[in-house]
């Protein structure tokens, strides 16, 4: 709770005390209560067991021919016509000796995204023995599972390790040994397939709840005014807030709420306070006037051309007119960038914070000039109409039109809508007449934080705080910002999106993915951009992801792509993806690439996902292993050595613990064909996949193959009948 | 500007509808309000348990009957809760002190301010738990839930004209029972 006022409660309340004690209210938070996990997972279990029944009773057949409710009891009459008409038939009928029509159905069948702790569930159209179905039953990678029954016709197949395997397309049999309680047996094996989601992801965090209607307190009526208006300024503080009001006057407010003073009556305009809070100048009769605030004192400059920008950059004041940039020297006003002409249409917009660009416009359209070297560089189409929206802290990112670039004019990434406020913490505000959204500057972290009217808003120094304009100028505490994703996390998003545009075969949406470095690579047509050939690229799944600590600030992910026929899996193919970006508020892009021969899809146990921590490596595989044959799985450094590592083997996982993995040093895992699955199968051939030693710190981020969503809004298509 | 999250919501929601297997990601998402909210009015945890349960489980079973209103599906869930604890009002009231509950914590002013600051509020959220059930409830879901008065509405059955009125006379309520509720200059 903020302990600001919520606008919707004005109307409610209306007496100032009655208010008073509404935001008491408000200002008593409610922490998180006591909460047992168990309970939390004990509850969604049996959730999800009543919503399994739930739909068994749903799909009944009798339930769906005498739909609606309303015809319950005509549909129930003419069940009771039907049985009997039935019984009376058979009765009375000889011993029928044509074929029965055992029917097996999953809700699971073709699903792209079953989730991992539920059970496979078989259905059938007529009582089974238990027995003999149970010993009929097959799965796909071979899986230790046990049985469960309801009402004869619905068995539960859970895999004994707790969970279905993750990234995993299962094939489930039920073989013809299976019989009915009528003692007919099936005489071909029936079958489906599904895919499984990836590893269990953590629960999803709820999402956090806008403030209705608005939350803060306002400051001052006197700002906007009519007419000009000048972008507020806060105290290097973060205690005040200077704006100029009607007819000029510049005024400031304390931003805990307190009277206005007036520091100048009339005429200003472009204010601009020093870095360290000491002076505050502006424009006034055609002079740049600086205010010492501790003594009140003013120095004037008069310069020509007229200012169009004012800024600070350290304790310098620089200023930008229609003719270029200039800073005070010691023998006057000194021009350090030009713009070139024509200069009618032209005015300096911003210099950015750290002095090296500043933004002008011409005419409609927006221009960045580099002031050391003159340099001009164009954002967005010449006259397309383009608003300069801001800079980032450090000046080395500027926001115009809701797209961020960089000082080549290059777009880095997208913004929604909004009037858009840069923090010192590197949180955009997104502010509008409906409502506060936050968002980080690589576009992604959308998050509403209030309904209302939340117009231009503008962060405080220290990120505390900020202000906006509703009937006036206000102030609202920041909102908690959402601890921003690990590195891993942001490269597996975009990943996912990479891989995803691939699989729909959009080459442009890809591209949008890749460094040049990147299009380059991808552009010798090996690996290919997008896949083609005989088989469909069905789905893709991350392997793993880890920080590369040769290369900082890059992240390296090893995808494996299926590509296959109808619901058979033919063939894999794995690209390690190198992910960089810029600077840490940029989004990652695909800066490499190396890609593994493609490998047919046989029996035996399949790698499908990799934990790399420092101390700690766990092997995901899709079937359930023989003990014994764990030995046959190592990991080996860049010279081939085994590497020495404590291995236990639980659940499909092989962990590899005590390790001192180098960090930035390259590793490989090695899965020989003596591994061997509870069913007997093996691989073909050797099987590796190599990784690089994660930095020593990364104790548990190393990898979060969760992120990456396997494509599962398009499900595969319809595999033939079984 | 659309709401991504609320477009989210209403994708989940449809889903559930249509597959009751769905439920589990409405559950994920609204579990930890629905309990937190629970857990303030009765104060217990095997209590908040058990009522938690009970608002999942018919929520659950209601999902085909659901209709979206344009409200979030929150407001539907804390309908349910209110409901389910109000049954258990009828024979439970809650025990636990006030303090344990709401942090008082705020932030600012020196220390003693903040001492009389706590004092106050806590004075006040006393006053609320004193309260008939609906004033008590409207307050808590404003205050402490921070909802809107149209989804406080859907949770409580009435209209939102209702709710204000209950708003009001709660808090007026408390003006008059804190007679000593002065503010603090």
């Amino acid at each position: 709770m903020s302990g600001e006022m919520d606008p919707e409660l004005y109307d409610i309340l209306g007496d100032p005390e009655l208010i008073r004690i509404a935001r008491k209210l408000s200002s008593a938070s409610a922490p998180e209560p006591p909460l047992d996990d168990a309970f939390k997972s004990a509850l969604r279990r049996e959730l999800m067991a009543e919503a399994w029944r739930e739909t068994e009773g749903k799909n009944a057949w009798w339930r769906r021919v005498f739909a609606p409710a309303g015809l319950a009891w005509v549909g129930a009459a003419a069940m009771v016509v039907i049985v009997a008409s039935v019984v009376l038939y058979t009765t009375n009928q000889p011993v029928s000796t044509g074929p029965f029509q055992l029917v097996i159905t999953s809700p699971q069948k073709d699903s792209g995204s079953v989730a991992l702790r539920d059970p496979i569930l078989v259905s059938f159209n007529q009582p089974m023995d238990h027995q003999s179905t149970e010993a009929a039953v097959q799965i796909t990678p071979a899986t230790t599972v046990a049985f469960r029954w309801s009402d004869d016709k619905t068995l539960y197949v859970q895999p004994t390790s707790g969970n279905l395997a993750p990234n995993t397309q299962y094939l489930v049999t039920i073989g013809p040994g299976a019989k009915t309680q009528g003692g007919n047996q099936i005489d071909t094996p029936k079958t489906f397939t599904f895919v499984t989601q990836p590893t269990a992801s953590p629960s999803a965090l709820p999402s956090p709840s806008p403030k209705s209607n608005g939350f803060g307190q306002q400051l001052t009526t006197a700002y906007p005014p009519t007419g000009t208006t000048y972008p507020v300024v806060w105290s290097a503080d973060s205690s005040t807030v200077y704006f100029v009001a009607a007819g000029g006057a510049l005024e400031s407010v304390p931003a805990k709420g307190g009277p206005t003073k007036t520091l100048v009556a009339d005429g200003a305009s472009l204010p601009a306070i020093a870095p360290e809070g000491d002076r505050l100048a502006y424009v006034r009769g055609g002079k740049i006037e600086t205010l010492t605030l501790a003594t009140g004192e003013t120095a004037e400059l008069a310069v020509t051309p007229a200012p169009t920008a004012l800024g600070w950059v350290k304790d310098q004041l620089y200023w930008g007119t229609n003719e270029g940039v200039y800073q005070a020297g010691p023998s006057g006003p000194t021009r350090i960038a030009t713009i070139p002409p024509p200069n009618d249409t032209t005015a300096i917009l911003s210099i950015a914070p750290d002095g090296t660009h500043a933004a002008f416009g011409r005419d409609t359209s927006l221009f960045l000039l580099d002031i050391a070297s003159g340099q001009t560089a164009n954002l967005g189409q010449v006259g397309a109409g383009t608003t300069f929206q801001g800079w980032s802290p450090d000046g080395s990112r500027v926001v115009y039109n809701g797209l961020i670039a960089d000082m080549s004019g290059r777009t880095v990434s997208a913004l929604p809508t909004g009037d858009v406020s840069w923090s010192a913490q590197n949180e955009i505000l997104l502010g509008s007449d409906t409502g506060l959204f936050t968002v980080r500057p690589d576009g992604t972290g959308l998050t509403k934080v209030a309904d209302g009217t939340y117009s231009r808003p503008v962060w405080a120094p220290d990120s505390s705080t900020f202000v906006f304009l509703r009937d006036g100028l206000w102030v609202a505490t920041a909102p908690t910002l959402a601890p921003a994703p690990a590195a891993t996390d942001q490269a597996l998003a975009v990943v996912n999106a990479f891989m995803q545009a691939r699989k729909d075969g959009n080459s442009d949406r890809a591209l949008l993915y890749l460094t040049d470095a990147g299009k380059a690579a991808y552009n010798t047509g090996n690996p290919p951009l997008i896949p083609l050939g005989d088989s469909g690229f069905k789905r893709f799944y991350v392997l793993y992801a880890e920080g590369d600590p040769s290369t900082p600030g890059s992240v390296r992910v090893a995808v494996r792509m299926v590509f296959g026929h109808g619901n058979v899996e033919q063939t894999t193919i794995e690209e390690t993806l190198s992910l960089r970006r810029a600077q840490a508020t940029d989004p990652f892009l695909v800066d490499a690439v190396t890609a593994a021969a493609p490998r047919d899809v046989t029996k035996g146990p399949q790698v499908v996902g990799m934990t790399i921590t420092a101390p700690k490596i766990e092997v995901t595989f899709d079937s359930d292993l023989v003990p014994t044959s764990v030995s046959s799985i190592t990991l080996q450094d860049s010279q081939g050595n085994v590497v020495d590592a404590t291995v236990n083997y639980a659940d499909r996982i092989v962990t590899f613990s005590g390790l001192r993995l180098k960090a930035g040093a390259h590793y490989r895992l090695v899965v020989l064909p003596s591994v061997v699955d509870v069913g007997s199968s093996h691989i073909v051939t050797e099987y590796d996949l190599d990784f690089v030693g994660p930095a020593p710190d990364a104790t548990s981020g190393g990898v979060t193959p969760t992120a990456a969503v396997s494509p599962s809004p398009s499900p595969s298509p319809k595999p033939t009948a079984s | 500007m659309s709401d991504p999250s609320r477009d989210e919501e209403r994708r989940l929601v449809d889903r559930a509808k249509r597959d009751p297997r769905e439920f589990g990601a409405l559950y994920d998402r609204h579990f930890q309000q629905i309990y937190r909210f629970v857990y303030s009015r009765v104060r217990e945890q095997t209590a908040a348990e058990d009522v938690t349960s009970e608002v999942f489980i018919k929520a659950l079973k209601a999902m085909p009957r659901y209709q979206d209103t344009g409200r979030p599906f929150a407001a539907w869930l804390y309908q349910i809760a209110v409901n389910a604890i109000a049954d258990r009002y009828r024979t439970l009231r809650p025990s636990q002190p006030l303090e344990d509950f709401h942090d008082l914590s705020v932030g600012g002013p020196p220390i003693e301010e903040q001492a009389a600051e706590r004092d106050e509020i806590r004075r006040i959220w006393s006053i609320v738990e004193e309260l008939p059930n609906q004033q008590r409830t409207a307050l808590v879901l404003k205050f402490q839930e921070d909802m809107k008065i149209e989804d406080i509405a859907i949770a409580m059955g009435k209209t939102p004209g209702a709710v204000k009125l209950l708003i009001h006379r709660g808090v007026s309520r408390l003006r008059e029972e804190s007679g000593a509720l002065r503010p603090s200059e």
